[in-house]
């Protein structure tokens, strides 16, 4: 009995230990970053080496693969998925783009994702400020489009994201565990 | 042997106990950061050392957003890094007084009001700035700025919009990363920024 009660209270003292206290918030499991198009936009704008100004930039939470399977199981084919964790993922244009053939004002939005086995269907929503896709509402939508996924090699612990330069504007790279997926952003 | 148990999961509390106390949760905070170093490099976008966060007002918006608690528009977030203390001493040590902090790391920090508000009698129009701080011994002066999506180490002053002077005061507790958060008050919500052992907070009326 007497080792129960000390054993709850080892317990206790760990989950206590764990937060910063003060009601004030503890650092995240799953981090949040940002990432600009022109990668690095705030680097180099200090370093006077900006060539074309600010088009997007995206902000998400990195969940970690910790050994668990993503795509299939975690992460189950053919539900909306937040593309993260904790808030929704947040996708700002500076100016008014093109994805696929449809014409995105300049603003913020949700971007969630759908994915499959061989494809992911990508989803603009214009429901903001909102935590993962348990509210999801298909009637906020702004567009969707798919595109086919790439098989990696070498896993990806940390959900990443990143843009890289394409013929017709940039694609936003996302890419978790072994599978990476590019939404292709048209500046043109 | 219940005796031998009893006395090492005591010592086990103990050292929990003085763990939970004020200096050491370096202890439990560096855990994540250790696991984050040792993992295999991202070829996409490595984690960074000093974490993102983002916190709204109201508080827990996006949560209570999506449990139907709350439908307005939330009033305001802000966007920033978190370093980490790591033994160091910050304030008059790694922060110099009287120097310019971005309150935060890497890249300048953002607040966003998504209306008007008021902070110290003068009315802050909606919309996106850069926030950092100027820390001295005995009170900071918290800047806005127009330049936005910079990187935090070199803020162009000469596009700094309104300057707000607030008291700072010791806090209970060390606070091992930096932490912004929104705390109501009476007509409004302060900014509440916590590092170390100092606190700031910054009225904001609507």
């Amino acid at each position: 009995m007497k080792r129960i009660t000390l054993l709850t209270l080892l317990i206790i003292s760990v989950l206590i230990g764990r937060s910063q206290t003060n009601n004030l918030p503890p650092v995240d499991k799953s981090p949040m970053d940002m990432c600009y198009y022109p990668n690095n936009y705030p680097v180099l704008k200090i370093q006077d080496k900006i060539t074309e100004p600010a088009v997007a930039r995206v902000i998400y939470s990195r969940p970690q693969k910790n050994g668990r399977l993503i795509f299939g199981e975690l992460v189950e084919y053919g539900k909306v998925w937040r593309l993260g964790a904790n808030e929704a993922t947040e996708l700002e244009f500076f100016k008014a783009v093109k994805i696929g053939d449809k014409k995105v004002e300049k603003g913020r939005y949700t971007l969630y994702a759908i994915p499959m086995e061989d494809s992911w269907t990508f989803i603009l929503n214009k429901d903001n400020d909102t935590w993962g896709a348990f509210k999801y509402d298909e009637q906020k939508d702004v567009l969707r489009t798919t595109v086919p996924v790439q098989k990696l090699n070498e896993g990806v612990e940390a959900l990443a994201m990143t843009f890289e330069k394409s013929d017709s504007g940039c694609n936003l790279i996302i890419a978790w565990d072994n599978i990476k997926a590019s939404l292709p952003i048209s500046l043109k | 042997m219940t005796k031998l148990a009893c006395t090492f999961l005591g010592a086990i509390l103990f050292i929990g106990c003085t763990d939970t106390k004020e200096k050491n949760s370096d202890q439990t905070e560096k855990k994540p950061d250790s696991a984050i170093v040792h993992t295999p490099t991202n070829p996409y976008a490595t984690i960074d050392i000093s974490p993102m966060d983002m916190s709204y007002f109201p508080l827990n918006y996006s949560q209570r957003k999506m449990t139907h608690d709350i439908t307005a528009q939330p009033v305001m977030r802000v966007i920033y890094s978190r370093p980490h203390r790591q033994g160091r001493t910050i304030f008059g040590n790694l922060l110099k007084y009287g120097e310019r902090w971005r309150l935060g790391a890497n890249e300048a920090s953002e607040i966003e009001f998504f209306q008007n508000v008021t902070i110290q009698d003068k009315k802050v129009n909606a919309g996106r700035y850069v926030i950092y701080c100027i820390p001295y011994r005995d009170k900071w002066t918290i800047i806005f700025n127009n330049d936005l999506y910079t990187w935090g180490l070199k803020i162009d002053s000469t596009k700094d919009l309104m300057q707000f002077d607030i008291p700072i005061k010791k806090t209970s507790i060390d606070f091992e990363y930096f932490t912004m958060v929104f705390q109501p008050i009476t007509n409004g919500a302060e900014l509440v920024m916590a590092w170390d052992d100092t606190e700031g907070r910054l009225p904001i009326n609507f």
